[in-house]
Protein backbone atom coordinates (compact mmCIF):
# COMPACT_ATOMS: atom_id res chain seq x y z
CA UNK A 1 0.00 0.00 0.00
CA UNK A 2 3.09 2.40 0.77
CA UNK A 3 3.53 1.74 -3.03
CA UNK A 4 0.43 2.96 -4.15
CA UNK A 5 1.18 6.25 -1.96
CA UNK A 6 4.43 6.57 -4.00
CA UNK A 7 2.03 6.02 -7.15
CA UNK A 8 0.28 8.57 -5.92
CA UNK A 9 2.83 10.85 -4.96
CA UNK A 10 5.53 10.79 -8.15
CA UNK A 11 2.96 12.33 -10.95
CA UNK A 12 2.07 14.73 -8.98
CA UNK A 13 5.25 15.95 -8.25
CA UNK A 14 6.19 15.25 -11.78
CA UNK A 15 2.92 17.21 -12.80
CA UNK A 16 3.38 19.86 -10.50
CA UNK A 17 6.75 20.78 -11.74
CA UNK A 18 6.12 20.57 -15.30
CA UNK A 19 2.51 22.35 -15.28
CA UNK A 20 2.97 24.68 -13.05
CA UNK A 21 4.74 27.33 -15.45
CA UNK A 22 1.71 27.24 -18.50
CA UNK A 23 -1.18 26.35 -15.46
CA UNK A 24 -0.42 29.61 -13.25
CA UNK A 25 -0.83 31.64 -16.45
CA UNK A 26 -4.16 30.87 -16.95
CA UNK A 27 -4.97 30.23 -13.24
CA UNK A 28 -3.67 33.39 -12.31
CA UNK A 29 -7.28 34.94 -12.23
CA UNK A 30 -8.40 31.68 -10.80
CA UNK A 31 -8.14 32.92 -7.17
CA UNK A 32 -8.05 36.78 -5.85
CA UNK A 33 -4.90 37.25 -4.25
CA UNK A 34 -6.69 39.78 -2.34
CA UNK A 35 -9.35 37.24 -0.95
CA UNK A 36 -6.50 34.99 -0.16
CA UNK A 37 -4.64 37.35 2.30
CA UNK A 38 -5.33 37.76 5.73
CA UNK A 39 -7.96 40.64 6.24
CA UNK A 40 -9.54 40.02 9.38
CA UNK A 41 -10.65 43.40 9.17
CA UNK A 42 -14.64 42.08 8.29
CA UNK A 43 -15.40 45.33 6.47
CA UNK A 44 -12.54 45.29 4.20
CA UNK A 45 -13.42 41.57 3.16
CA UNK A 46 -16.71 42.34 2.85
CA UNK A 47 -16.40 45.09 0.15
CA UNK A 48 -14.02 43.00 -1.76
CA UNK A 49 -16.57 40.09 -2.11
CA UNK A 50 -19.17 42.33 -3.01
CA UNK A 51 -16.53 44.00 -5.58
CA UNK A 52 -15.56 41.21 -7.22
CA UNK A 53 -18.84 39.47 -7.23
CA UNK A 54 -20.11 42.37 -9.27
CA UNK A 55 -16.98 41.71 -11.74
CA UNK A 56 -17.98 38.05 -11.81
CA UNK A 57 -21.21 38.78 -13.19
CA UNK A 58 -21.23 41.48 -15.35
CA UNK A 59 -18.03 42.61 -17.13
CA UNK A 60 -16.21 39.35 -16.97
CA UNK A 61 -17.69 36.13 -19.55
CA UNK A 62 -18.27 33.79 -16.62
CA UNK A 63 -16.91 31.92 -13.87
CA UNK A 64 -12.78 31.37 -14.82
CA UNK A 65 -11.55 27.99 -16.82
CA UNK A 66 -10.41 25.49 -15.21
CA UNK A 67 -7.13 23.72 -16.12
CA UNK A 68 -7.92 20.12 -17.36
CA UNK A 69 -5.52 18.89 -19.72
CA UNK A 70 -5.58 15.21 -18.40
CA UNK A 71 -9.53 15.59 -18.87
CA UNK A 72 -9.44 12.25 -20.62
CA UNK A 73 -7.92 10.51 -18.60
CA UNK A 74 -9.98 12.04 -15.69
CA UNK A 75 -13.02 11.13 -17.47
CA UNK A 76 -11.97 7.73 -17.22
CA UNK A 77 -11.00 7.70 -13.51
CA UNK A 78 -14.35 9.40 -13.05
CA UNK A 79 -16.19 6.46 -14.59
CA UNK A 80 -14.35 4.09 -12.44
CA UNK A 81 -15.23 5.98 -9.50
CA UNK A 82 -18.74 6.18 -10.27
CA UNK A 83 -19.15 1.97 -10.26
CA UNK A 84 -16.89 2.13 -7.06
CA UNK A 85 -19.37 4.42 -5.26
CA UNK A 86 -22.92 2.89 -6.90
CA UNK A 87 -21.38 -1.02 -6.83
CA UNK A 88 -19.09 -1.19 -3.47
CA UNK A 89 -19.14 1.63 -1.24
CA UNK A 90 -23.33 2.55 -1.30
CA UNK A 91 -24.46 -0.98 -0.77
CA UNK A 92 -21.76 -0.93 2.11
CA UNK A 93 -23.50 2.19 3.63
CA UNK A 94 -26.97 0.88 3.09
CA UNK A 95 -25.87 -2.28 5.22
CA UNK A 96 -24.11 0.77 8.08
CA UNK A 97 -27.68 2.16 8.34
CA UNK A 98 -28.79 -0.84 10.65
CA UNK A 99 -26.72 1.16 12.91
CA UNK A 100 -29.03 4.00 14.58
CA UNK A 101 -28.07 7.67 13.25
CA UNK A 102 -26.82 8.43 16.27
CA UNK A 103 -24.59 5.82 17.08
CA UNK A 104 -23.21 6.32 13.15
CA UNK A 105 -23.14 10.53 13.81
CA UNK A 106 -20.96 9.43 16.71
CA UNK A 107 -18.28 7.48 14.85
CA UNK A 108 -18.30 10.14 12.44
CA UNK A 109 -17.38 12.55 15.50
CA UNK A 110 -15.02 10.24 16.53
CA UNK A 111 -13.19 10.11 13.60
CA UNK A 112 -13.03 14.28 12.65
CA UNK A 113 -11.99 14.59 16.51
CA UNK A 114 -8.56 13.13 15.80
CA UNK A 115 -7.59 14.43 13.10
CA UNK A 116 -7.93 18.14 15.06
CA UNK A 117 -4.03 18.12 15.41
CA UNK A 118 -3.74 18.56 11.76
CA UNK A 119 -6.16 21.38 11.85
CA UNK A 120 -4.98 23.15 14.51
CA UNK A 121 -1.48 22.84 12.84
CA UNK A 122 -2.91 24.04 9.17
CA UNK A 123 -4.39 27.04 11.09
CA UNK A 124 -1.28 28.06 13.04
CA UNK A 125 0.72 27.72 9.66
CA UNK A 126 -2.07 30.20 7.90
CA UNK A 127 -1.29 32.46 10.93
CA UNK A 128 -5.90 32.22 11.62
CA UNK A 129 -4.35 32.63 15.63
CA UNK A 130 -8.42 32.36 16.14
CA UNK A 131 -8.94 29.11 14.44
CA UNK A 132 -6.43 27.87 15.73
CA UNK A 133 -7.31 28.55 19.26
CA UNK A 134 -11.37 27.20 18.23
CA UNK A 135 -9.82 24.16 17.50
CA UNK A 136 -7.55 23.61 20.49
CA UNK A 137 -10.78 24.23 22.18
CA UNK A 138 -12.97 22.51 20.13
CA UNK A 139 -10.25 19.34 21.70
CA UNK A 140 -10.35 19.99 25.09
CA UNK A 141 -13.38 20.00 25.28
CA UNK A 142 -14.68 16.94 23.19
CA UNK A 143 -12.05 14.94 24.53
CA UNK A 144 -13.66 15.54 27.80
CA UNK A 145 -16.91 16.09 27.88
CA UNK A 146 -17.47 14.50 24.39
CA UNK A 147 -16.32 10.87 25.60
CA UNK A 148 -12.84 11.22 23.64
CA UNK A 149 -14.27 12.40 20.45
CA UNK A 150 -17.30 10.50 20.41
CA UNK A 151 -19.65 13.95 20.73
CA UNK A 152 -19.46 17.12 19.53
CA UNK A 153 -20.04 18.53 22.71
CA UNK A 154 -18.01 22.04 21.99
CA UNK A 155 -20.51 22.82 19.23
CA UNK A 156 -23.40 21.69 21.31
CA UNK A 157 -22.46 23.18 24.37
CA UNK A 158 -19.87 25.73 23.23
CA UNK A 159 -21.09 27.21 19.62
CA UNK A 160 -17.58 25.76 18.92
CA UNK A 161 -18.07 24.72 14.99
CA UNK A 162 -15.66 22.92 13.46
CA UNK A 163 -13.69 24.84 10.31
CA UNK A 164 -11.66 22.57 8.05
CA UNK A 165 -8.03 23.45 7.88
CA UNK A 166 -6.12 20.84 5.87
CA UNK A 167 -2.26 21.48 4.30
CA UNK A 168 -3.67 21.94 0.77
CA UNK A 169 -5.73 25.25 2.20
CA UNK A 170 -2.10 25.82 3.84
CA UNK A 171 -0.67 26.05 0.43
CA UNK A 172 -3.21 28.38 -1.33
CA UNK A 173 -2.77 30.46 1.41
CA UNK A 174 0.50 31.14 0.95
CA UNK A 175 0.48 31.54 -2.77
CA UNK A 176 0.37 28.24 -4.70
CA UNK A 177 -2.19 28.15 -7.32
CA UNK A 178 -4.41 24.88 -7.71
CA UNK A 179 -2.61 23.51 -10.97
CA UNK A 180 -4.28 20.60 -13.03
CA UNK A 181 -7.76 19.40 -12.17
CA UNK A 182 -7.11 15.56 -11.13
CA UNK A 183 -9.44 12.68 -10.48
CA UNK A 184 -7.63 10.07 -8.15
CA UNK A 185 -8.96 6.96 -8.36
CA UNK A 186 -10.67 5.82 -5.79
CA UNK A 187 -10.04 9.20 -3.52
CA UNK A 188 -11.84 10.97 -6.17
CA UNK A 189 -11.59 14.61 -7.40
CA UNK A 190 -8.46 16.47 -6.50
CA UNK A 191 -5.80 18.83 -7.82
CA UNK A 192 -1.89 18.92 -8.22
CA UNK A 193 -1.66 21.10 -4.93
CA UNK A 194 -5.13 19.43 -2.93
CA UNK A 195 -3.11 16.20 -3.77
CA UNK A 196 0.47 16.99 -2.14
CA UNK A 197 -2.02 18.78 0.72
CA UNK A 198 -3.99 15.44 1.24
CA UNK A 199 -0.51 13.55 1.83
CA UNK A 200 0.92 15.95 4.15
CA UNK A 201 -3.00 15.73 6.05
CA UNK A 202 -2.05 11.97 5.71
CA UNK A 203 1.11 11.72 7.27
CA UNK A 204 -0.33 13.85 10.48
CA UNK A 205 -3.32 11.54 11.36
CA UNK A 206 -2.89 9.35 14.49
CA UNK A 207 -4.48 7.05 12.45
CA UNK A 208 -1.36 6.73 10.05
CA UNK A 209 0.94 7.31 12.79
CA UNK A 210 -0.35 4.81 15.59
CA UNK A 211 -1.93 2.06 13.24
CA UNK A 212 -0.37 -0.87 10.63
CA UNK A 213 -0.85 -1.26 7.40
CA UNK A 214 -4.24 -2.79 7.71
CA UNK A 215 -6.04 -1.69 10.42
CA UNK A 216 -4.95 1.65 9.28
CA UNK A 217 -7.42 1.10 5.95
CA UNK A 218 -9.74 -0.72 7.42
CA UNK A 219 -10.42 2.21 9.33
CA UNK A 220 -10.41 4.48 6.48
CA UNK A 221 -12.72 2.12 4.67
CA UNK A 222 -15.19 2.41 7.45
CA UNK A 223 -14.61 6.08 7.99
CA UNK A 224 -15.54 6.68 4.13
CA UNK A 225 -18.43 4.27 4.26
CA UNK A 226 -19.82 5.79 7.41
CA UNK A 227 -19.62 9.25 5.95
CA UNK A 228 -21.88 8.20 3.08
CA UNK A 229 -24.42 6.36 5.08
CA UNK A 230 -24.88 9.81 6.60
CA UNK A 231 -24.85 11.65 3.44
CA UNK A 232 -28.14 12.13 1.89
CA UNK A 233 -27.72 11.01 -1.89
CA UNK A 234 -25.73 13.85 -2.24
CA UNK A 235 -23.92 11.92 -5.81
CA UNK A 236 -27.01 10.75 -7.25
CA UNK A 237 -28.49 14.16 -6.74
CA UNK A 238 -25.63 15.61 -8.94
CA UNK A 239 -26.25 12.92 -11.15
CA UNK A 240 -30.19 13.70 -11.89
CA UNK A 241 -29.52 17.43 -12.18
CA UNK A 242 -26.78 18.09 -13.71
CA UNK A 243 -25.97 18.08 -17.96
CA UNK A 244 -22.61 16.56 -17.63
CA UNK A 245 -21.61 15.34 -13.34
CA UNK A 246 -18.22 15.24 -14.85
CA UNK A 247 -17.98 18.78 -15.62
CA UNK A 248 -20.16 19.82 -12.41
CA UNK A 249 -17.85 17.87 -9.79
CA UNK A 250 -14.83 19.47 -11.68
CA UNK A 251 -16.01 22.77 -11.40
CA UNK A 252 -17.52 22.49 -7.56
CA UNK A 253 -14.67 20.86 -6.33
CA UNK A 254 -12.20 23.63 -7.58
CA UNK A 255 -14.96 26.46 -6.34
CA UNK A 256 -15.15 24.68 -2.95
CA UNK A 257 -11.39 24.57 -2.84
CA UNK A 258 -10.95 28.54 -3.76
CA UNK A 259 -13.41 29.41 -0.78
CA UNK A 260 -11.98 27.22 1.90
CA UNK A 261 -8.47 28.89 0.89
CA UNK A 262 -10.19 32.66 0.95
CA UNK A 263 -11.87 31.95 4.12
CA UNK B 1 -59.48 16.80 12.07
CA UNK B 2 -61.14 18.77 9.16
CA UNK B 3 -61.07 22.14 11.29
CA UNK B 4 -58.05 21.64 11.90
CA UNK B 5 -56.36 21.21 8.93
CA UNK B 6 -58.58 24.00 7.33
CA UNK B 7 -57.20 26.64 10.30
CA UNK B 8 -53.24 24.90 8.91
CA UNK B 9 -53.87 25.68 6.16
CA UNK B 10 -54.92 29.23 6.30
CA UNK B 11 -52.66 29.37 8.74
CA UNK B 12 -49.97 28.64 5.93
CA UNK B 13 -51.35 30.74 2.97
CA UNK B 14 -51.30 33.77 5.33
CA UNK B 15 -48.12 33.28 6.26
CA UNK B 16 -47.23 33.17 2.80
CA UNK B 17 -49.11 35.98 1.53
CA UNK B 18 -48.95 38.49 4.92
CA UNK B 19 -45.96 37.22 5.91
CA UNK B 20 -43.72 38.78 2.78
CA UNK B 21 -46.47 41.85 2.36
CA UNK B 22 -45.43 42.38 6.44
CA UNK B 23 -41.73 41.81 5.58
CA UNK B 24 -41.48 44.67 3.54
CA UNK B 25 -39.41 46.58 5.29
CA UNK B 26 -37.44 44.50 6.91
CA UNK B 27 -34.01 43.34 6.75
CA UNK B 28 -33.05 40.60 4.24
CA UNK B 29 -32.44 38.26 6.73
CA UNK B 30 -36.18 38.09 8.09
CA UNK B 31 -37.37 38.01 4.54
CA UNK B 32 -35.50 34.68 3.76
CA UNK B 33 -36.38 33.46 7.20
CA UNK B 34 -39.82 33.82 6.69
CA UNK B 35 -39.63 32.36 3.10
CA UNK B 36 -37.46 28.96 4.57
CA UNK B 37 -39.93 28.64 7.68
CA UNK B 38 -42.52 28.47 5.48
CA UNK B 39 -41.01 25.94 3.45
CA UNK B 40 -40.21 23.91 6.15
CA UNK B 41 -44.05 24.27 7.81
CA UNK B 42 -44.96 22.93 4.27
CA UNK B 43 -42.84 20.48 4.39
CA UNK B 44 -43.31 18.90 8.07
CA UNK B 45 -47.33 19.86 7.90
CA UNK B 46 -48.44 16.01 7.44
CA UNK B 47 -51.76 16.98 6.04
CA UNK B 48 -50.34 17.30 2.81
CA UNK B 49 -49.47 15.04 0.03
CA UNK B 50 -46.17 14.89 -1.72
CA UNK B 51 -47.78 16.80 -4.32
CA UNK B 52 -49.34 19.63 -3.07
CA UNK B 53 -46.66 20.14 -0.62
CA UNK B 54 -44.10 20.21 -4.00
CA UNK B 55 -47.37 22.93 -5.46
CA UNK B 56 -46.91 25.07 -2.38
CA UNK B 57 -42.94 25.47 -2.05
CA UNK B 58 -42.75 25.88 -5.60
CA UNK B 59 -45.10 29.04 -5.18
CA UNK B 60 -43.25 29.95 -1.93
CA UNK B 61 -39.91 29.93 -4.02
CA UNK B 62 -40.87 31.45 -7.02
CA UNK B 63 -41.56 34.92 -4.87
CA UNK B 64 -38.42 34.96 -3.35
CA UNK B 65 -36.11 34.36 -6.42
CA UNK B 66 -35.75 36.79 -9.45
CA UNK B 67 -34.78 33.80 -12.26
CA UNK B 68 -34.45 36.61 -14.15
CA UNK B 69 -31.65 37.83 -12.52
CA UNK B 70 -29.71 34.35 -11.79
CA UNK B 71 -30.40 33.39 -15.79
CA UNK B 72 -28.93 36.23 -16.61
CA UNK B 73 -25.43 35.62 -14.60
CA UNK B 74 -25.61 32.13 -15.40
CA UNK B 75 -25.32 32.94 -19.20
CA UNK B 76 -23.27 35.83 -19.03
CA UNK B 77 -21.93 37.06 -22.49
CA UNK B 78 -24.00 34.57 -23.63
CA UNK B 79 -27.12 36.44 -22.49
CA UNK B 80 -26.25 39.27 -24.42
CA UNK B 81 -26.20 37.52 -27.76
CA UNK B 82 -29.15 35.75 -27.24
CA UNK B 83 -32.37 36.95 -28.98
CA UNK B 84 -35.60 38.34 -26.81
CA UNK B 85 -37.44 34.73 -27.60
CA UNK B 86 -34.18 32.66 -26.89
CA UNK B 87 -33.92 34.60 -23.11
CA UNK B 88 -37.48 34.11 -22.41
CA UNK B 89 -37.30 30.61 -22.79
CA UNK B 90 -34.47 29.90 -20.61
CA UNK B 91 -35.88 31.90 -17.98
CA UNK B 92 -38.14 29.90 -18.07
CA UNK B 93 -37.29 26.27 -18.59
CA UNK B 94 -34.04 27.42 -16.06
CA UNK B 95 -36.31 28.51 -13.15
CA UNK B 96 -38.26 24.95 -13.77
CA UNK B 97 -34.87 23.07 -13.54
CA UNK B 98 -33.86 25.24 -10.84
CA UNK B 99 -36.97 23.93 -8.91
CA UNK B 100 -37.27 20.39 -9.52
CA UNK B 101 -33.78 20.37 -8.06
CA UNK B 102 -34.36 22.08 -5.67
CA UNK B 103 -37.23 19.96 -4.39
CA UNK B 104 -35.63 16.71 -4.89
CA UNK B 105 -32.96 17.73 -2.47
CA UNK B 106 -34.84 19.78 0.16
CA UNK B 107 -36.97 16.42 0.36
CA UNK B 108 -33.99 14.55 1.52
CA UNK B 109 -33.66 17.07 4.67
CA UNK B 110 -37.54 17.31 6.01
CA UNK B 111 -36.24 16.83 9.73
CA UNK B 112 -33.19 19.05 9.60
CA UNK B 113 -32.70 22.42 11.07
CA UNK B 114 -31.63 25.28 9.70
CA UNK B 115 -29.66 27.84 11.55
CA UNK B 116 -29.56 31.67 10.33
CA UNK B 117 -25.85 33.18 11.08
CA UNK B 118 -24.65 36.40 9.83
CA UNK B 119 -26.04 39.00 7.55
CA UNK B 120 -24.11 41.17 5.69
CA UNK B 121 -25.92 44.36 3.72
CA UNK B 122 -24.72 47.09 0.86
CA UNK B 123 -26.82 49.12 -0.66
CA UNK B 124 -29.06 47.08 -2.11
CA UNK B 125 -26.99 43.71 -2.05
CA UNK B 126 -27.01 41.14 0.70
CA UNK B 127 -25.27 38.05 1.88
CA UNK B 128 -27.34 35.46 4.62
CA UNK B 129 -25.48 32.69 6.05
CA UNK B 130 -27.08 30.24 6.99
CA UNK B 131 -26.33 26.47 7.94
CA UNK B 132 -28.42 23.13 7.52
CA UNK B 133 -27.94 21.20 11.38
CA UNK B 134 -27.70 17.47 10.34
CA UNK B 135 -26.73 14.63 13.19
CA UNK B 136 -23.20 14.89 11.92
CA UNK B 137 -22.20 18.03 9.94
CA UNK B 138 -23.24 21.44 9.38
CA UNK B 139 -23.94 22.47 6.10
CA UNK B 140 -23.49 25.96 5.39
CA UNK B 141 -25.61 27.79 2.84
CA UNK B 142 -25.28 31.34 1.85
CA UNK B 143 -27.84 33.50 -0.06
CA UNK B 144 -26.90 36.30 -2.17
CA UNK B 145 -29.77 38.72 -2.61
CA UNK B 146 -30.83 41.96 -4.08
CA UNK B 147 -33.29 44.29 -3.34
CA UNK B 148 -36.15 44.53 -6.24
CA UNK B 149 -38.41 47.48 -4.76
CA UNK B 150 -39.33 46.61 -0.99
CA UNK B 151 -38.54 42.95 -1.64
CA UNK B 152 -34.76 41.67 -1.12
CA UNK B 153 -34.18 38.90 -3.69
CA UNK B 154 -32.04 35.77 -4.01
CA UNK B 155 -30.37 35.19 -7.08
CA UNK B 156 -27.37 32.95 -5.88
CA UNK B 157 -26.98 30.11 -3.46
CA UNK B 158 -23.89 29.49 -2.37
CA UNK B 159 -23.68 25.84 -0.76
CA UNK B 160 -20.03 24.51 0.79
CA UNK B 161 -18.21 27.79 -1.14
CA UNK B 162 -19.87 26.03 -4.70
CA UNK B 163 -22.42 28.83 -6.42
CA UNK B 164 -25.31 27.37 -8.07
CA UNK B 165 -25.09 30.20 -10.58
CA UNK B 166 -21.42 29.67 -11.56
CA UNK B 167 -21.70 25.80 -11.19
CA UNK B 168 -24.20 26.07 -13.71
CA UNK B 169 -23.12 28.65 -16.22
CA UNK B 170 -20.13 26.82 -16.82
CA UNK B 171 -21.37 23.69 -17.81
CA UNK B 172 -23.73 25.75 -20.31
CA UNK B 173 -21.13 27.79 -21.84
CA UNK B 174 -19.21 24.67 -22.85
CA UNK B 175 -22.64 23.80 -24.45
CA UNK B 176 -23.44 26.86 -25.82
CA UNK B 177 -19.68 26.84 -27.43
CA UNK B 178 -20.42 22.86 -29.13
CA UNK B 179 -23.86 23.22 -30.07
CA UNK B 180 -25.29 26.64 -30.02
CA UNK B 181 -27.71 28.60 -27.46
CA UNK B 182 -31.16 26.55 -29.32
CA UNK B 183 -28.81 23.35 -28.77
CA UNK B 184 -28.75 24.76 -24.65
CA UNK B 185 -32.06 24.48 -24.92
CA UNK B 186 -33.38 21.63 -26.13
CA UNK B 187 -30.77 19.72 -23.99
CA UNK B 188 -32.72 21.54 -20.83
CA UNK B 189 -35.87 20.42 -22.18
CA UNK B 190 -34.85 16.99 -22.63
CA UNK B 191 -33.42 17.42 -18.66
CA UNK B 192 -36.88 18.43 -17.81
CA UNK B 193 -39.02 16.07 -19.28
CA UNK B 194 -36.10 13.04 -18.24
CA UNK B 195 -36.68 14.56 -14.42
CA UNK B 196 -40.39 14.68 -14.33
CA UNK B 197 -40.77 11.24 -15.70
CA UNK B 198 -38.88 9.73 -13.00
CA UNK B 199 -40.91 11.89 -10.91
CA UNK B 200 -44.32 10.03 -11.89
CA UNK B 201 -42.46 7.08 -11.53
CA UNK B 202 -41.35 7.76 -7.94
CA UNK B 203 -45.27 9.16 -7.40
CA UNK B 204 -46.94 5.71 -8.54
Amino acid sequence: MNSLRLLILLPLIFWHSAGYAEASGVLAQMEDPDASAMTDDGDEEFTDEFDDEFEDEFDADGPPPVSDPLETMNRGFFWFNDKLYFYVLKPAAKAFRVLPEDVRASIANFFSHWTSPARFINALLQAKINDAGNELGRFAINTTLGVGGLFDAAKEQAGLRRKDEDFGQTLGVYGFKPGMYLVIPVFGPSNVRDGIGRLVDGVMDPKYIYLDEKPYWGSRAVEAVNEISLDKDTYEAIKRDALDPYLFVRDAYMQNRAGKVAK
Amino acid sequence: MITSRFLRAIALSSAVLFGSANAAADAPKDQLKTTIDTILLVLSDQSLDREAKREKITGVISARFNYEGMSQRTLAVNWKKSSQDQRKRFVDLFAQLLQESYLGRIEAYTNEKVEFASEKVKDDRAIVDTFIVTSSVDIPISYKLEKKGNEWLVYDVVIEEVSLVRSYSSTYKDIVMKSGMDGLLSDMEAKLAALRSKETEKAS
